[in-house]
């Protein structure tokens, strides 16, 4: 696994985010390798000194960080290189879904401020993913912070993940603003039956809620992707989610239909949850070809491209973080591995036996 | 509750097609018709209607939101101007009988592009503000200038994303004309009509010239595969050809998409070929039995799907919005917005149709001239023709948010544009098409919904909507 928070001492007398260079070349906010020996790197820039211990100095190159003198670390906020930066807005949540990878804690800490800084100092044109928790419980702050740093970086874009559950009428103008045209919020939608989805996202009146918010996306010129993780109880289901979606959300750029990871409430709950797709497919095909009969794309993701049927294989992406992935002994010999997922580093080991190279 | 507007029109014997505004659609009775005309819908109605997103609790609803959303949709808004179409030269090496264009003989001079018109051609492409081009290359004979479709292409090298359609017959294949060909952004159209002899009948008129054309097309073939190289048939539909042997000579080269295409009614068709002015029921029946024909041979040889290149456009069109790239059927149409016509003089034209119009001397449809620009008064004009939103026969008509305007084909055939749109040929091709297709979309025979399924482009079967109020 890549390490995504470093050892790192600062004699900075608070927390400060600058991006980590190697070479001379100038910039604000930069800290510049002085010295690399025994394990140990040593940066410095307007804001302190920072010391590193344990990576390569080629590995952080272009790094922006987020160095914490107090806790001797430093985390790495947006890794150069990566397409897979995500920052996350608050452990907090307001849904308690049944397979949640990353159960909701009660504390929050406020980091837009770092955040804002970071992203201006985002390599140019990035994506970056914002998470939770549930990012609007603190929608106010979100939002401002969205249209800050899009004023001032235009070339960047972001991807929201939110359940959706906070969006209001009155808000609909500020949605529309051109700003978030750079800003596709991730949407998840588990069943066309409400209570099937209220369930799944343990939450009564999550269903109607979402459905009030997609209304206001809708009207704001929005951009969604719908994301529906398949479980064993909305796997008979996923036909109708299908024409709930080709009726209703055809506006959605993209529906990305996900397999369980398994970590968090779902690694205790496994094997009451997890489809294998390659021992059956046919729902899943037949929610795939209804969508893109009525033009709404379809992607897969976390399937592995040997447990995908070939015609769907093209839709199975390269879904799963750098950070997180990992790949079987016997995919070494497979044609498609550049273009898989993968497995998710805690992925059931003996599962990882039944790939098929392509 | 909000029951939508709905259009109604006869499908089967028994059965009606009602759609709405976003085109949404479902198969009804005449007892539901019944019902939903005397306001006596019953509460299952109601609730089948709701599940198809044809009825609502309130406008502030979702469902509401996404009917508007997918009526906004139909409509087509080009954003900026990524497709050219480019008359190098006007004249050809060959004299087909039904030439469009009326096309120049090889030794006339002035029917090329002067210097300074490359030079405008060159200037427009370096100012266009898109991600992603798309240069056609039409003439006349394109490759009688491969100089100048060189000039294009490099001036283009700019853009990521860049496609060039040279149309060609295919009658010469020298090194200029190769060196162009062998890039991998440069896709070859050509015509086919059908077998030899019929190719040679209307086009290549000696045997000479025949034999190098289909040496050619099998050169080209070998080179770079089907994916690259597109043939279309032109048809006389007084006289077309045997269906197996059309379909046999593409699928025999592995060239998929098939476009039956009746003789235009332009250039020298609209004297030698006077009856292509309107299609009867014999080409309508040709068109089904091609369709048939090509259902049964993709059921018993699943190696190859076979398509109509137009049927496929037009069932994309029926389920998904946003197929409005396919200049000929959109709505509105706009004039010289996304793309446009450059002719051998550097004078811009909104459609290739409206070129051929003007070389007949029929009517005057350019629009400006590549070098002075063309948001001119002509283009205003045309323009506000150039949709069917509020033409009182397609604002009734069930198949409106797939349908589109051809203001240029109106002009061709009848002089005006205010012929009622029943009466034109572009509405009663499009009724059959779309009546056809329907009937495909409706029918449980396996074959035609195994081709369905290739032509839209699913992995599996065609997902089931018989269900039916």
């Amino acid at each position: 696994m890549i390490p995504l928070t470093l050892q790192a001492r600062s004699d900075a007398p608070a927390p400060f985010v600058t991006r980590l260079s190697c070479s001379q070349a100038g910039g604000v906010d930069v800290s510049r390798l002085q010295a690399e020996a025994n394990d140990t790197l040593l940066f410095a820039g307007d804001q302190g000194l920072i010391e590193i211990v344990g990576q390569p100095s080629a590995a952080l190159d272009g790094d922006v960080v987020l160095v914490d003198p107090g806790a001797e670390s430093a985390h790495r906020l947006l890794r150069a290189g990566s397409r897979h930066n995500t920052l996350m807005v608050t452990e907090r949540c307001d849904q308690l879904c049944i397979m949640c990878s990353q159960p909701p804690k009660k504390t929050h800490q406020d980091r837009f401020a770092y955040f804002e800084r970071a992203c201006l100092l985002a390599a140019h044109g990035e994506t970056i993913g914002l998470s939770g928790g549930e990012p609007t419980l603190y929608k106010e702050r979100l939002l401002a912070f969205l249209e800050y740093v899009i004023e001032r970086r235009p070339d960047l874009s972001f991807h929201v993940l939110t359940n959706g559950q906070h969006f209001e009428e009155a808000e609909i103008d500020r949605l529309a603003d051109r700003r978030f045209r750079n800003v596709v919020w991730g949407i998840p939608l588990y069943a066309a039956e409400p209570s099937l989805h209220d369930q799944i996202v343990a939450k009564s009146g999550a269903f109607l809620r979402l459905e009030r918010s997609l209304r206001h996306l809708i009207m704001a010129g929005a951009r969604v992707e719908l994301r529906t993780v398949v479980l064993q109880p909305n796997w008979t289901a996923l036909d109708a989610l299908a024409c709930h979606v080709t009726t209703y959300l055809r506006f959605v750029e993209q529906w990305s239909i996900m397999q369980l990871e398994n970590i968090g409430f779902a690694r205790g709950r496994w094997s009451a949850l997890y489809v294998d797709p390659s021992a059956e497919f046919g729902p899943l095909a037949q929610a795939i070809d209804r969508a893109l009969l009525f033009g709404v794309r379809p992607a897969l993701f976390n399937f592995p491209r040997c447990s995908v049927p070939q015609p769907y294989r093209k839709f199975a992406i390269a879904s799963i973080s750098d950070w997180k992935q990992k790949f079987a002994p016997d995919c070494c010999s497979c044609a498609e591995r550049s273009d898989c997922s993968g497995f998710f580093e805690w992925h059931p080991q003996e599962l990882l036996e039944k790939v098929v190279p392509i | 509750m909000i029951v939508l507007p709905l259009r109604v029109r006869p499908s089967g014997k028994e059965s009606l097609l009602f759609a709405n505004d976003a085109g949404q659609f479902f198969q009804g009775d005449r007892a539901f018709l019944r019902r939903y005309a005397f306001d006596e819908l019953t509460a299952e109605d109601i609730s089948f209607l709701s599940e198809r997103g044809q009825a609502f609790d309130d406008i502030d609803s979702l469902g509401f939101a996404s009917h508007l959303h997918g009526c906004a949709r139909r409509i087509t808004s080009p954003t900026t101007l990524d497709y050219l179409i480019l008359v190098p030269t006007l004249r050809c090496n060959l004299a087909c009988s039904y030439c469009q264009v009326s096309r120049a003989s090889l030794e006339s001079r002035g029917y090329d592009w002067s210097d300074e018109t490359l030079a405008a051609v060159l200037t427009l492409i370096d100012r266009l503000d898109a991600g992603a081009v798309k240069l056609e290359f039409q003439g006349g004979e394109p490759t009688l200038r491969p100089d100048l479709i060189a000039s294009v292409i490099e001036r283009c090298e700019r853009f990521a994303d860049k496609s060039f359609v040279i149309c060609t017959n295919l009658s010469c294949l020298d090194e200029d004309v190769m060196r162009i060909f062998d890039r991998p952004d440069v896709l070859i159209s050509t015509s086919l009509d059908g077998s030899e002899f019929t190719h040679q009948q209307n086009r290549t008129a000696t045997a000479e010239k025949t034999r190098t054309f289909f040496a050619n097309l099998e050169f080209v073939l070998d080179r770079y595969g089907p994916d690259k190289v597109s043939a279309l048939p032109t048809l006389d539909p007084l006289n077309p050809p045997q269906v197996e042997t059309l379909v046999e000579a593409f699928a025999s080269r592995r060239l998929p998409s098939i476009y039956l295409r009746p003789i235009n009614y332009q250039g020298f068709a609209r004297k030698r070929h006077p009856d292509s002015r309107a299609q009867d029921d014999r080409w309508r029946e040709y068109y089904e039995s091609f369709v048939q024909a090509i259902i049964a041979r993709n059921w018993s040889d699943p190696s190859i799907v076979l398509e109509e290149t137009y049927l496929s456009l037009c069932l994309r069109r029926i389920f998904q919005p946003g197929h409005d790239r396919h200049v000929d059927l959109r709505n509105p149409n706009p004039v010289g917005r996304d793309y446009i016509v450059i002719d051998h003089d550097g004078v811009v034209y909104p459609t290739d149709e409206a070129r051929m119009l003007a070389r007949s001397g029929v009517v005057d449809l350019a629009i400006g001239h590549v070098a002075s620009g063309w948001d001119t008064e002509q283009r205003a004009v045309l323009d506000c023709a150039s949709t069917n939103q509020f033409d009182p026969d397609c604002q009734r008509c069930t198949y409106q948010p797939f349908c589109g305007r051809d203001l240029v084909d109106d002009l061709a055939r009848y002089g005006r544009i205010d012929v009622p749109r029943r009466e034109t040929e572009f509405c009663r091709r499009h009724l059959h098409v779309f009546d056809f297709a329907f009937r495909l979309i409706y029918s449980d025979d396996p074959a035609t919904r195994y081709s369905l399924a290739r032509w839209l482009d699913l992995g599996g079967d065609l997902p089931d909507l018989a269900v039916s109020r």
